[in-house]
């Protein structure tokens, strides 16, 4: 049992590391600070944690509201002000975190950056005089764990197409969101 | 840079056994044209000449010898004289290619003094009615990146994954259908579909850089 105003603070603790899931480091330094400050020893209350985090985790998955989350905690065991309380910081914090649970799904070769050159062919080994226009892409795309560069060369017509495809699927795009 | 050897010239005017031009142009015939000038009750034709021009020229160097081989029996030429012949046309047509010569004047400049003047003329007409479309085989058989061949996408809404069980996030898969540098594949040119995925945030960020590139392009054209 944890005394309330330690329990908010672990409560930060806890949404701190759900926000930002890449700083373990950090949060597991942040756990054994305040099982030090509390006198709790580090053992069981990683474990209640592990426990706790259970459940924002199942929430997002199932898109539950926070009137949900509360009961779920309530049904844990927890006292109704921190069920409440750690309901109120899920709402607060659910966009940012139903944006990860987005950020984290499947994506197939993900297009990750683009650069790009253009440039005049001045001349060839089999025409001296040429003066065409090129562009040339490098698409950086994510295959698997792994990033792969592709290299294309477009002509001023295709550009121009492309261009207008890409416009397109904007317009697509945004219609749906 | 002179656009043929001598020795080349002389191998082009074998062609006079094909091309039905007849003998007795300017200046003394060589000992070469006077025997050549009994081989003219061969079967002449300018398009068997035209032909063989365009062959050359489309000819890669090291396809030459097989070319000529081939047209032994049409030029009634031994495989050596076939062979200079065949190379003396490869180089002349791709030198005027090369140089980007368009008027006939140019081209008849090329040719030396003691040529035979029907057959300067017959090959200059050839090769005026090839050089644009020659000029455009050069330029697609350029040395490149590999080159955007096609270009096809769609738009689909994710609804669910393993992470997020209800959500409608729309995203787009493009595919690309890129072909390898033809100089490399000869006759057979592999094309290879690349299908890439791209949320709204990259597509955005796309198009401001596409757009950056019209800018610029504009800007090149307007100077």
């Amino acid at each position: 049992r944890v005394p309330s105003q330690q329990f908010s603070a672990l409560t930060e603790v806890l949404f701190r590391f759900l926000t930002e899931p890449k700083e373990v480091e950090r949060f597991l330094t942040q756990l054994s600070d305040f099982a030090t400050m509390n006198k709790i020893s580090l053992g069981p209350l990683k474990n209640i944690v592990k426990s706790v985090l259970l459940v924002p985790n199942g929430a997002l998955k199932r898109n539950l509201s926070s009137e949900q989350v509360r009961a779920d905690f309530i049904a844990l065991g927890l006292s109704e002000e921190k069920a409440s309380y750690f309901a109120e910081q899920w709402k607060v914090n659910s966009p940012t975190l139903t944006r990860l649970a987005v950020g984290q799904t499947l994506m197939i070769n993900q297009l990750i950056d683009m650069e790009w050159k253009f440039g005049v062919t001045a001349g060839s080994s089999e025409l001296e005089k040429v003066g065409s226009i090129f562009l040339q892409l490098k698409l950086v795309i994510k295959k698997g764990s792994q990033l792969e560069n592709v290299y294309v060369e477009l002509t001023l017509p295709q550009f121009y197409s492309f261009l207008h495809e890409m416009e397109r699927v904007k317009t697509s795009l945004e219609s749906f969101s | 840079m002179a656009a043929l050897r001598e020795a080349e010239f002389a191998a082009l005017q074998s062609l006079l056994k094909v091309s039905g031009v007849r003998a007795g142009g300017n200046g003394a015939p060589g000992p070469r044209l006077s025997a050549l000038r009994f081989a003219l009750r061969q079967a002449p034709s300018r398009d068997a000449v035209r032909q063989l021009c365009q062959e050359c020229f489309s000819s890669p160097p090291a396809a030459l010898g097989p070319l000529a081989q081939r047209a032994c029996p049409g030029l009634a030429a031994g495989p050596v004289e076939a062979e200079q012949l065949v190379s003396a046309l490869h180089n002349l047509t791709r030198h005027v290619v090369y140089r980007g010569l368009t008027r006939a004047e140019d081209i008849l400049s090329l040719f030396p003094e003691n040529f035979h003047q029907n057959l300067k003329n017959l090959l200059t007409k050839i090769i005026l009615e090839n050089i644009s479309a020659w000029r455009n085989e050069a330029q697609a058989s350029q040395i490149s990146l590999p080159r955007l061949v096609d270009m096809d996408w769609r738009v689909d809404i994710k609804t669910s994954s393993d992470s997020i069980i209800r959500m409608a996030v729309p995203t787009c898969l493009l595919q690309l259908k890129i072909q390898e540098d033809a100089a490399l594949c000869g006759n057979n040119p592999v094309v290879s579909a690349l299908t890439v995925e791209l949320s709204k945030e990259t597509l955005d960020t796309m198009l401001e850089g596409l757009g950056r590139i019209r800018d610029q392009l504009s800007a090149v054209a307007n100077k």
